[in-house]
């Protein structure tokens, strides 16, 4: 035991000041999508529902229903239209309903890829 | 994985002699033999006696329900699979002859209602007791439901049964034990499972590779890499793509580094289990800054999504490991050495949960367990294919087979894979993956996990889609050498010990 207590006083704290300050490591963390509002028309909506796995995106008409709680945050979207999805950054997500989870991103007509 | 080349020499030609039969196809990542119901038990009894290893044992339905049993000819450095159509509800029982069969025995008569002939009692394994007849199976319900594992002991003496989960401490998973004791010692012990089961392989009827592999990897969490890994090889296997050599090598990073966070992930909870709090703290900052190593490296701290069929979706960040690793390494040598010389903490482990050479070999278990009894199988040197062929591991080996035992294979693994990540690193890995051709087929793939092979059988259908995915990962494998480690002269408070030794998961079990 005196091998760790000596070794506990020679390492010190090791630990993090979460929440109150944001950890460092969270900046290499995968996040769910950001959506470009402006910049997705339909047939790149059907695309990115096409690409998603865990089912988090699906179109309903003129708008792209996303469902942050089954968001596994794997990429494949941003991956598919880099230039209309992004890392949102935001990792941590609490709520009082499933329903709190879902955005809705309107959706434009036909525009070039 | 390559096509391995006909060999119709050693046991594959023995095999052939003894059932009295000449056809061998090659290909998908194995060579199959099929051997009439007739014989089976004629072949089953041939292998084993040979030597050969049997890894899994699967049925698959059709018109007719087929028994495919996959052996590893480990000194021959292929596998071989039987292939035997059953005409009827029964066939041999093969667990008499090979006892590392029972446990697929049991989840064959659950899924596909075909038994072992005798009417041996049977375990529930994987569906819960509930299960009616709507409940998702790959086959046919069976005519009566498998005996309860919880049907009435017959308890002698002074021993009675203590029950234990399936809700456990703190985030540990689903687990219930059925412990018979006298007092202390542990005279009897028993598993459920079921509770974790999510159908996984039923899931994966239908898929394409792409989407397949998305749930495949969270078959195991723990072993992600390695179980996307059997897969991917296996429906390359069974396509006939050649995956980059770069992403292979990539591959290779990603299952290292997926074995050192889990070796210190097991030393953690080693420490845990013993009650030394310090000990537990510096592993779990060890275990901490390798997550953070794969993050930085691959994306993701527990490597999800970096194998693709065909290759891997991401390449690894070179700077970002050579900044990381030595690090988050040196920390779980640290916290190990300090370990190692406390000896409140090794007098747990040694003659701890000892399994013997021969129940390893006769469980036909795998990984670390296997090799802390003396048995030195490892698919990366058994079945050696790229990156691995250029690369190969040194296997560490002890024979006590205790728990102490078990702690040092991982912490000699661990440096192994240190060593191997510099090398595949070195070797120039990258991104990509090879276009996966059409016309289906049937493969076999495999992968060294953290906790041993991990194998994977898959079929597709022509459009390209799976019509039978068998996921075998090594947790199916060794919890049935855990209750023959938690019996061997052990009391009440040495089970979390053993259990934390094996490092398994329920997950990967109950798929």
């Amino acid at each position: 035991m005196p091998l760790w207590f000596a070794r506990g006083l020679r390492r010190g704290i090791v630990t993090t000041r979460y929440p109150a300050r944001p950890d460092r490591s969270a900046a290499g963390l995968p996040t769910p999508p950001a959506f470009r509002a402006g910049v997705i028309d339909r047939r790149l909506a059907d695309r990115l529902v096409a690409v998603c796995p865990s089912r988090a995106l699906h179109r309903d008409g003129g708008v792209l229903v996303f469902d942050v709680g089954r968001c596994t945050a794997c990429g494949r979207c941003q991956e598919a239209a880099p230039w209309a999805v992004t890392p949102s950054g935001e990792f941590e997500l609490a709520g009082t309903s499933p329903a709190q989870f879902v955005k809705q991103i309107g959706l434009v007509q036909e525009v070039g890829q | 994985m390559t096509a391995l080349q006909p060999v119709p020499a050693g046991t594959l030609a023995s095999l052939l002699t003894a059932i009295g039969s000449a056809s061998v196809r090659d290909g998908g990542g194995a060579v199959t033999v099929p051997v009439p119901a007739a014989r089976l038990e004629t072949a089953v009894h041939h292998l084993a006696g040979a030597g050969a290893r049997l890894a899994d044992l699967f049925a698959t339905d059709g018109d007719q329900v087929t028994l495919r049993l996959v052996w590893g000819l480990d000194t021959e450095r292929q596998y071989l699979i039987t292939e035997t159509a059953i005409d009827d509800l029964e066939y041999p029982p093969l667990s008499d002859i090979a006892p590392a069969a029972f446990a697929e025995e049991c989840e064959i008569y659950e899924q596909f209602g075909v038994r072992p002939a005798g009417g041996k009692p049977l375990n529930r394994v994987a569906l819960p007791p509930h299960a009616g007849p709507d409940f998702p199976r790959l086959g046919h319900q069976p005519a009566q439901p498998p005996a309860e594992v919880h049907a009435p002991h017959t308890v002698g003496g002074q021993a009675f049964e203590f029950p234990f989960g399936p809700v456990r401490q703190v985030g540990v998973e689903s687990l219930y034990y059925g412990l018979v004791t006298s007092g202390e010692e542990i005279v009897d012990l028993y598993l459920f499972t079921w509770h974790k089961h999510r159908g996984l392989e039923w899931r994966l009827r239908g898929r394409r590779p792409a989407e397949a592999l998305f749930l495949a990897e969270r078959a195991e969490g723990l072993s992600a890499t390695a179980v996307a890994w059997s897969v991917a090889a296996a429906v390359e296997s069974a396509l006939g793509a050649e995956p980059p050599p770069a992403a292979l090598l990539t591959r290779g990073i990603a299952l290292e580094l997926e074995r050192l966070y889990n070796h210190a992930a097991a030393m953690a909870a080693l420490c845990q289990s013993t009650g030394l709090s310090v000990g537990q703290a510096a592993a779990e900052i060890a275990l901490e800054r390798l997550l953070r190593v794969n993050a930085a490296v691959f994306g993701h701290r527990y490597l999800f999504g970096v194998v693709e069929a065909g290759g891997v979706r991401r390449g690894p960040d070179l700077a970002a490991l050579q900044v990381g690793l030595p690090g988050g390494y040196g920390e779980l040598r640290r916290a190990a050495d300090a370990l190692l010389a406390t000896n409140s903490f090794m007098d747990r482990l040694e003659a701890t949960g000892i399994v013997t050479t021969e129940q390893a070999r006769r469980l036909g278990l795998v990984g670390p367990v296997a090799r802390a009894s003396g048995v030195a199988v490892d698919s990366r040197v058994d079945q050696p294919a790229a990156p691995y062929f250029g690369h190969p591991p040194a296997i560490a080996v002890r024979g006590t087979g205790d728990v102490l035992a078990r702690f040092q294979v991982m912490l000699d693994e661990a440096a192994e894979s240190v060593r191997l990540i510099g090398d595949l690193a070195a070797a120039g890995p990258g991104t990509g993956a090879a276009p996966l051709p059409g016309g289906g087929g049937a493969g076999l793939g495999w992968a060294e996990s953290p906790r041993g092979e991990a194998l994977a059988w898959v079929s597709l259908d022509a459009d390209g889609r799976i019509t039978r995915a068998r996921l075998r990962p090594a947790s199916v494998r060794n919890w049935r050498g855990f209750d023959d480690a938690a019996r061997s002269q052990n009391v009440f408070t040495d089970i979390p010990i053993i259990e934390a030794s094996f490092w398994l998961t329920v997950a990967g079990t109950a798929r």
